[in-house]
């Protein structure tokens, strides 16, 4: 007597299933997880000259994991730092990325990383050999900012904020601001590489300078910094920053202080919003940039007594406002003639427009920038007063 | 050594075939007719009872001259002894006694007594033995006369039921509170009552070798596809077991794809659930002996509905049934998305969040996978303790399990708190949809094991692994993924949000069989103040 030995046919898609898994996690090269305790978690990384060896020396800014969340629990024990500045030498970044494991045990966790600070000795040198790794690198973010100390990257790193926990995340929270007073604007890997490779452009990137008040160190940021060929070679001030960024209509807010039209006091404007367009123009082998600004304000605080809500007192208002628009913008471009940098990014809207020409141009593009003409048209237009109508004087109007 | 296995399989089928026999002459015995001699017909019917206890043979002589011969037999415990008294003894023993002698009826027919003499209407005639016992075993009481070769069989219809409840399983705050209990008779009238249509049909079945249980197939006969019916006909006339004891033996026996995870036949302890899909063409099963009516053809979406969603509002009750897919949604991926994410993925954590994530990991001793695993499995074990524990006892269960889950495996650095968030929150989440916990709770762990082993990539192949299932699923013909896949957008109207009742005039597609009668309310039906509609 025989046993009936019948194989469903659903043991045998089964077995394929099971193939299928198998194949899954055998070929996928995805195993490796790492769990979160043993991440270094770096948020900052700094990049300075070894003074004595002229290695890189490598800082990163690692998280403290045991030490953030406690805040109501080491009470007792002062104030622990909740970061820590590791730093290590190395012939390349990359190298000096690895030689840090000696001290931390860890592989750096750079996916978290948010600010790179290149010291100003690095800038100097040229960036274009230390910035190779920072985009190479799969775990790292183009989305990390750039930024240039005005010292040593390390020094920076080090002030400890009064409000955030961590160095690093607050000097991105500074430069991320940049909004309010457009006196810089952000510049991400990203951003820095693609000016980078670009023939004409000059890339920027902010200065973070500290200062010291007795015992208190402060980090702001100064200005920024010009690029050529990878290399800095000079410094914007905050005036001439916004003066750049009308022209490139990334002005986000900010604040223009024009005399009050009794000349008595001043009448502050906050920006609302600014627009910007530059047309390129070539005639008789001259070129002359055309750019038209609009940009709308409010009126945010004045120091006067007149009354500044009359049509005669707005117009005088925007007159003198696009007045100072149209200094800035000087200032910055004949900074650049100075330089001799193409901050403004003409030389790529020439490149969009005369495409044929521009092979010509390109070559000697150096000697053609000095010799490039602005032509502003400026518009500016006050909007609104705020809350007030009038000052809180008693009017003097009427009788 | 296979010599004494051949033996002893050869052994045990013999043994088997001796037992089949044995029960070949019983049923040989039943089926024989009941002989006019009633001393003999007791006897058999006591040696085929095996002189229970509860068995009442009550012999008695009647008519005005005491000479006929008869005899009550019923189960003490099924009865309802004054009905019989008052129905059949007293008539027979005293009615018989004030006929006129003159008037000599002949009650060795069993007809004559049936008509002259019973006054209860539930009772028929039998002749064979088996009917005879079946029906005795159902609870009827059976009366032998000497000298007539039928017996009568008289149904007093005392039964031991629990009153109309609210349903334990499917509490809501609008609508009818009733629930169906574990009487099948009073489960049907529950659905007559909804349902006043002459074409309901009410099909029953009796499925069981040794339970003998009543199983109705209830549908409407102008609405319901045919083919289904026929269908669970078939499916239920292949059943041969000893008993059915819930509505879950019969839906084990005939469902479609007996190894998935995903339930293809619902159940509801609701009549207004029941008569709800009965009207649009689905066909219920109501078993005697459970509240648990099954209800097919299903699909995967009528899991996400609730009978309130109908009841109340469409905006609300719209937002609730995305709230339910969330929940699903949660309650699968949860922990798998949470360790896929800290393990695998780290970088697409925002930053401060994984600082925090970090600092609450600090201490933990585990790999996040091995934690998710043991707080599930602890979240189970007090899932289960719970359910199954005395309601007074089960609330203690709930407070130990919220301190040791929640705070004491925390503050011991065992668990880190996220996670704690992570699984209660996904143990919140599994009690929104109540018709795929289990398939919720199974998908959990698969795809937290995918998570641990290959991250998000994991993940996402156990979830295409799912789909590919439901896709693949059929319950009596229908798409289990219907409407979403077939694409059906009459269907779609209450799917994923619920479209007020007047938008939704016609049964569904895929459930109903043909055009004809495919409305089940007129297609013009808004609302709008001049009382005529748009």
């Amino acid at each position: 007597m025989k046993k009936k030995m019948n194989i469903p046919i659903m043991n045998i898609s089964i077995m394929k299933l099971a193939l299928c898994f198998l194949i899954l996690f055998t070929f996928s090269g995805c195993l490796g997880g790492r769990e979160i305790n043993d991440l270094e978690i770096v948020i900052g990384m700094g990049i300075d000259k070894d003074e004595s060896t002229g290695n890189i020396l490598l800082t990163a800014q690692v998280v403290k994991k045991e030490e953030v969340g406690g805040s109501g629990k080491g009470e007792g024990g002062g104030e622990s730092k909740v970061f820590w500045n590791v730093s290590s030498i190395g012939n390349s970044i990359f190298d000096a990325v690895r030689q840090i494991t000696h001290k931390t045990g860890d592989r750096l966790f750079v996916s978290h990383n948010q600010v790179v600070i290149f010291g100003k000795d690095i800038a100097a040198e040229g960036l274009q050999k230390y910035i190779d790794f920072f985009l190479r690198a799969h775990e790292m973010r183009p989305t990390a900012l750039i930024l240039i100390a005005e010292g040593r990257a390390s020094d920076i790193m080090d002030v400890k904020p009064e409000t955030e926990k961590f160095p690093a995340i607050n000097i991105a929270k500074l430069i991320k601001s940049y909004g309010f007073t457009s006196h810089l604007y952000k510049v991400n890997m990203k951003d820095f590489a693609s000016c980078l490779m670009s023939a004409t452009t000059a890339p920027l990137a902010p200065l973070v300078s500290l200062s010291q008040n007795k015992d208190d160190k402060d980090i702001y940021v100064s200005g920024m910094v010009v690029f050529k060929n990878g290399k800095m070679i000079g410094k914007l001030n905050q005036e001439e920053v916004r003066g750049l960024l009308w022209v490139l209509g990334k002005v986000k807010g900010g604040v223009i202080i024009v005399s009050s039209p009794d000349k008595q006091g001043n009448a502050v404007l906050e920006i609302i919003k600014a627009k910007s367009k530059v047309t390129p123009e070539i005639k008789n082998g001259k070129i002359a940039m055309h750019v038209s600004i609009k940009e709308e304000s409010s009126l945010a605080e004045q120091s006067t007594t007149e009354n500044l809500a009359t049509c005669p007192a707005f117009d005088e208002m925007q007159k003198a406002s696009a007045e100072i628009i149209r200094q800035e913008i000087l200032a910055a471009f004949n900074k650049s003639k100075e330089l001799n940098a193409d901050i403004f990014g003409f030389g790529e809207i020439l490149h969009k427009k005369y495409s044929k020409k521009w092979k010509e141009l390109k070559d000697n593009w150096d000697d053609i920038y000095p010799t490039i003409e602005l032509k502003l048209e400026i518009e500016t237009k006050i909007l609104k007063t705020d809350l007030l109508k009038k000052p809180a004087f008693p009017s003097n109007e009427g009788e | 050594m296979f010599g004494y296995i051949f033996k002893k399989i050869r052994y045990l089928s013999l043994k088997n075939k001796d037992k089949s026999m044995l029960q070949d002459t019983i049923a040989k015995k039943n089926s024989e007719p009941i002989s006019s001699d009633l001393e003999r017909n007791l006897e058999v019917i006591k040696g085929i009872l095996s002189d229970s206890s509860d068995v009442t043979i009550h012999e008695f002589n009647f008519g005005h001259d005491r000479r006929f011969k008869g005899a009550l037999i019923f189960i003490n415990s099924m009865v309802d002894k004054e009905e019989i008294h008052k129905n059949v003894l007293q008539p027979l023993m005293y009615g018989t006694l004030l006929l006129n002698k003159d008037i000599d009826m002949d009650f060795t027919q069993i007809d004559t007594i049936r008509r002259n003499l019973i006054s209860m209407i539930d009772n028929l005639k039998v002749t064979l033995l088996s009917d005879l016992l079946d029906n005795l075993l159902a609870g009827a009481t059976i009366l032998l006369i000497d000298g007539s070769k039928e017996a009568l069989v008289i149904n007093p219809g005392k039964r031991e039921s629990r009153a109309i409840d609210e349903p334990g399983t499917e509490a809501i705050v609008r609508g009818p509170r009733e629930g169906f209990s574990e009487n099948v008779n009073v489960n049907i009238a529950l659905i007559r009552q909804k349902i006043k249509v002459p074409d309901l049909c009410v099909e029953k079945f009796i499925i069981g070798d040794k339970s003998k249980t009543d199983i109705f197939i209830v549908y409407i006969k102008s609405v319901a596809n045919p083919k289904l019916i026929e269908e669970i006909k078939k499916r239920l006339s292949r059943i041969k077991v000893d008993a059915i004891l819930e509505s879950g033996y019969i839906e084990q026996f005939i469902e479609d794809n007996p190894y998935s995870i995903f339930p293809t036949i619902s159940h509801t302890e609701r009549p207004d659930k029941a008569v709800a899909k009965i009207l649009e063409g689905r066909a219920a099963i109501l078993i005697d002996g459970t509240p648990f009516v099954l209800i097919m053809p299903m699909v995967f979406i009528e899991s996400f509905q609730s009978v309130e969603d109908y009841y109340s509002r469409p905006f609300l009750a719209s937002i609730v049934r995305v709230i339910r897919f969330l929940s699903y949604i949660i309650s699968t991926l949860g922990p798998a998305i949470y360790v896929a994410l800290t393990v695998f993925h780290q970088e697409l954590i925002p930053t401060q969040l994984l600082i925090s994530i970090a600092n609450g990991r600090e201490r933990v001793p585990f790999p996040a996978i091995l934690e998710a695993l043991l707080m599930l499995f602890t979240f189970d074990i007090l899932r289960e303790a719970g359910v199954r524990l005395p309601k007074s006892v089960g609330q203690t269960v709930g407070i130990v399990g919220a301190i040791v889950l929640g705070q004491a495996s925390v503050e011991a650095g065992l668990i880190s708190p996220i996670m704690v968030i992570v699984v209660s929150s996904t143990a919140i989440a599994s009690f929104a949809v109540p018709a795929q916990t289990g398939s919720g709770t199974i998908l959990r762990y698969i795809y937290l094991v995918l998570a641990g082993l290959a991250g998000g990539f994991g993940v996402i192949m156990g979830l295409l692994a799912t789909l590919l299932h439901l896709a693949s699923l059929r319950s009596f013909g229908v798409p289990y993924l219907w409407p979403i896949a077939p694409l059906d957008f009459s269907g779609l109207k209450d799917t994923f949000i619920r479209m007020p009742l007047w938008t939704v005039s016609k049964r569904p597609k895929a459930i109903v069989w043909s055009d004809f009668d495919s409305y089940k309310q007129s297609p013009d039906l808004m609302p709008s103040p001049n009382g005529e509609g748009n």
